[in-house]
């Protein structure tokens, strides 16, 4: 036994020599960025979905214009130095900047630009989407996107839209990110249009090149040092796949890492109290939202969804379960937006919803069943939601699940009630939320317009319909705001399928000397600005 | 002699093929059964239904389960074993990139699972019920009844965070990540290999507290078999006999009864291992390991099958290599069965 105790002793002292004390903190000249990357699958950004990937991508490439991160509905010129749209709203003129190069060397031309765009319609994958909306196919690319000389690119709208809404959409990762096509072609493979080798390597303009991908390990950025613009403050950027909220934090707090991109509130409220952190919270796209289907009968009538429109505490929720998360909101146009309301000022009020209820024939109230994501916050609220809804009488059994699982219901329409996440917005422009979240052109089963939440929801209603069409082609902005206004208010008063409780907000923990940390909505941070104050 | 040996091999080769073919199937069934769509995955909440049937055809989704399964065995047969939706690599390669990590954790676990736990059991036994006996069963039933999920959390909070004494997640610090040529891929060797200490010790580092942790919960489970094996072997009459013929008491217990249990235990070691080798998806994402568990956990969960069949059989393949080495140590230790 005294040889086994020896061995003990020697293995526990063994593993203390072996424990040297780590660095505190990240060197001077890379900045280490943790979060989740389970969910990106390519960096090809034509191909990509999800915001992580966004994360990334929007470091590599540039796109014709910027959205500003804090003026939302401000447009700003990136390899684009101006752009003029035609007196007919028919077409948008850009004028490129001189002197940008791609990370190869090769100068960004023209050429590339439309390449870029008419890849994007022809691999017709995720992010074509943003595209096809306004009339864009693979089809009529070749009219559509023209470049009459090296330095100048005509975009002519296939159908009669806001052209400002197209011009926002180049300003957002994916659909507008300009790729060398140079480099690109060089790697096609079996007339891929080089989607196989942009899965893990780049050809952008941006202030960073990809250096490495590994999935579920990290993403290496290296500065590209013939950027064209503003050199980068970091010469690396280590982004590292961290999937748990809690190692992100240890590691935030601890200084191994620098931003701390996919925190929990309970996390993000835990840093708030720390003098070496700080917590950023800024505007995200979309919704949290109560949605009915109108396959079920009790639902088509609109007293039963007003009824359940008072039925919400929207002030709980927002106080108790939507920190960091979401911010109130009860209107489908996200606030601050152009033509945005104020809010309608919602409130749980369990007489009114008892009496519209009886009005509607349900005096007693019913059972159906509630569908959320098994996760935080989707469970807290869809949890505190069939609360309220028992107040009055309606017993919601919660069905849990995963993103597939519910979402997947909603896009068969097989649900009833369910707490959800989306209604657009990737674009600062009201018609981005509307057109997901109430507009159905077809309400035909057949039709599985799934990419519509009005569609999955079975909400038709042909003069909103109408109304959003007609506010996206108004020439005059005046009264395209008076427009949005009335889409609200009549949103309002016919009560569809989907209500609004909060907008979505994002919100990351990062050390308090990071300088130059501009938060931009959806994860498009772009992160050349930053440096470290050590 | 010969024939029957060749039956005999005959046989064995028989049961892998069947065991291995009835794995793929079973995965396959489960992984179609789970409510999870890898044509939404790939393209995405927005895209329109044109775009999904487009992918839907490309990957073959489209295609009714038993030609999709037809298909991959097919291309299995050739040797190819497809492409990762979630990765866009041959699944091959990222296996080959995965395994490494894990094979360094599972080793390091065994290493401390069975080191430790064997001794440990072998001394619980011999002092029956007395203080150490207790401790070492309070010891061992702690690491078996805690998550280790809640156990990595702690670690990392007490090592980590407060003690400052290892590295936090993944397995290198951002200094020194690709500082060495990948040869083998086990950042142990290769660091070695390359005769850079700094990067070794700080490896080192990171691997100590996820494999201990791993290891201690593995210890738990060869501690209390090792014990429950070695009881009944004190309690035979040969121990009483080989005592009363005057034999001091370590002799017995090494020379005697673990000689008996080595068999038994070789067994336990080695399953312990196989289900280490399998990847502990709980402790990888605490500690952002990017293991084999993290990896057929992802890929299972966005119907990716190309990877997951592949891991299964992998799987298959690592349980069956390791049965059949427990039955040739087997050979070595029981004379009986040679």
């Amino acid at each position: 036994m005294q040889r086994m105790g020896k061995l003990f002793s020697t293995i526990l002292v063994a593993s203390t020599l072996l424990t040297s004390p780590t660095w505190a903190e990240t060197p001077p000249n890379m900045l280490v960025v943790g979060f989740s990357m389970s969910n990106i699958l390519t960096l090809d950004p034509a191909a990509i979905t999800g915001k992580e990937t966004v994360q990334v991508l929007a470091n590599i490439y540039d796109n014709l214009v910027a959205l500003n991160a804090v003026n939302r509905s401000q447009v700003d010129p990136l390899l684009a130095e101006s752009w003029t749209i035609s007196p007919d709203n028919a077409a948008i003129t850009f004028k490129l900047r001189s002197g940008a190069i791609f990370a190869s060397g090769n100068p960004v031309t023209s050429a590339d630009v439309v390449w870029s765009l008419k890849r994007l319609m022809t691999l017709n994958l995720a992010q074509a989407s943003f595209l096809k909306t306004h009339g864009f196919t693979a089809a009529n690319a070749d009219k559509s996107f023209t470049a009459p000389d090296e330095t100048t690119v005509v975009i002519t709208l296939p159908k009669k839209v806001d052209p400002q809404i197209i011009v926002q959409t180049l300003g957002i990762v994916g659909p507008g990110s300009v790729l060398d096509s140079k480099t690109v072609m060089e790697h096609d493979k079996a007339g891929d249009l080089g989607s196989a080798w942009l899965t893990n390597n780049s050809a952008g303009s941006g202030p960073y090149t990809l250096g490495q991908w590994r999935s579920n390990e990290r993403v290496i950025l290296d500065r590209n040092d013939s950027y064209w613009g503003e050199k980068p403050g970091m010469k690396r950027i280590m982004m590292r796949h961290l999937a748990e909220s809690q190692s992100q934090r240890l590691m935030l707090e601890k200084g191994d890492i620098d931003i701390a991109f996919s925190l929990s509130a309970a996390d993000l409220k835990a840093l708030e109290a720390s003098k070496e952190v700080e917590v950023q919270t800024n505007a995200g796209s979309g919704f949290y939202y109560l949605a009915v289907s109108m396959k079920d009968e009790k639902f088509q009538k609109p007293k039963v969804r007003e009824a359940l429109r008072y039925l919400i505490d929207y002030q709980g929720l927002n106080d108790t379960v939507l920190p960091y998360f979401g911010r109130l909101r009860d209107r489908p146009i996200q606030a601050g937006l152009f033509g945005a309301l104020p809010n309608a000022g919602y409130t749980l009020d369990v007489e009114r919803a008892k009496a519209l209820l009886s009005e509607a024939g349900y005096p007693d109230g019913f059972s159906t069943t509630l569908r959320a994501i098994s996760d935080a916050p989707f469970m807290n609220a869809a949890t505190a939601i069939q609360a309220t809804l028992a107040q009055a009488g309606i017993k919601a059994d919660i069905i849990t699940g995963s993103g597939d699982q519910i979402y997947g219901a909603m896009r068969e329409r097989k649900y009833e009630l369910l707490v959800g996440r989306g209604g657009g917005g990737q674009l600062p422009h009201p018609d981005s939320n509307l057109r997901a979240i109430v507009y159905n052109p077809d309400n035909a089963d057949a039709a599985k317009l799934t990419n519509f939440q009005g569609w999955r929801t079975a909400f038709y209603d042909e003069k909103i319909n109408g109304m959003v069409d007609a506010a996206l082609v108004e020439t005059d902005k005046a009264k395209q705001v008076k427009d949005y206004e009335a889409i609200q208010t009549y949103y309002a008063d016919v009560v569809p399928a989907i209500q609004p409780f909060a907008e979505v907000v994002d919100s990351v923990g990062y050390r308090a000397d990071i300088k130059g940390l501009v938060l931009n909505p959806s994860w498009s941070t772009r992160l050349r600005t930053v440096t470290k104050e050590r | 002699m010969n024939t029957a040996r060749f039956s005999a091999f005959g046989r064995q080769a028989g049961t892998i093929v069947v065991t291995l073919v009835g794995l793929l199937i079973l995965t396959f069934c489960i992984g179609r059964l789970m409510p999870v769509d890898p044509v939404r995955a790939i393209v995405g909440e927005e895209a329109d239904r044109a775009t999904y049937e487009m992918v839907a055809e490309r990957i073959g989704a489209n295609l009714p389960l038993y030609q999709q399964f037809f298909r991959y065995v097919g291309d299995l047969l050739q040797g190819d074993f497809g492409v990762s939706i979630r990765t866009g690599q041959p699944v091959i390669n990222d296996i080959l990139h995965v395994m490494p990590a894990t094979i360094e954790l599972a080793t390091f676990a065994i290493i401390v699972g069975a080191g430790l736990g064997i001794p440990l059991g072998i001394l619980a036994a011999v002092r029956r019920n007395r203080p150490v006996d207790h401790v070492i069963r309070f010891l061992t039933l702690i690491g078996h009844s805690m998550p280790i999920f809640w156990t990595g959390m702690i670690g990392l909070i007490v090592f980590y965070a407060a003690l400052d004494l290892v590295g936090g997640g993944g397995r290198l610090s951002d200094y020194y990540i690709g500082l060495v040529p990948e040869t083998t891929g086990l950042l142990l060797i290769d660091s070695l290999l390359a005769g850079d200490w700094e990067v070794f010790w700080d490896a080192v580092n990171h691997l100590l507290l996820p494999a201990s942790i791993l290891g201690y919960s593995s210890m738990a489970y060869i501690t209390r078999m090792t014990r429950s094996f070695m009881l009944d072997q004190l309690n035979q009459e040969y121990v009483t006999t080989a005592r009363v013929k005057g034999l001091s008491k370590s002799r017995t217990v090494w020379h005697h009864a673990f000689a008996n249990i080595r068999v038994q235990l070789v067994t336990i070691v080695a399953l312990a291992y196989g289900s280490l080798l399998e990847g502990a998806v709980l402790i990888e994402t605490v500690f952002s390991w990017p293991g084999f568990g993290q990896y057929i956990t992802n890929n299972m969960l966005v119907g990716d099958m190309n990877a997951v069949m592949t891991c299964v059989l992998l799987v298959g393949v690592i349980f069956i290599g390791l049965n059949l080495l427990s039955d040739a140590l087997y050979k070595i230790f029981d004379p009986r069965t040679r």
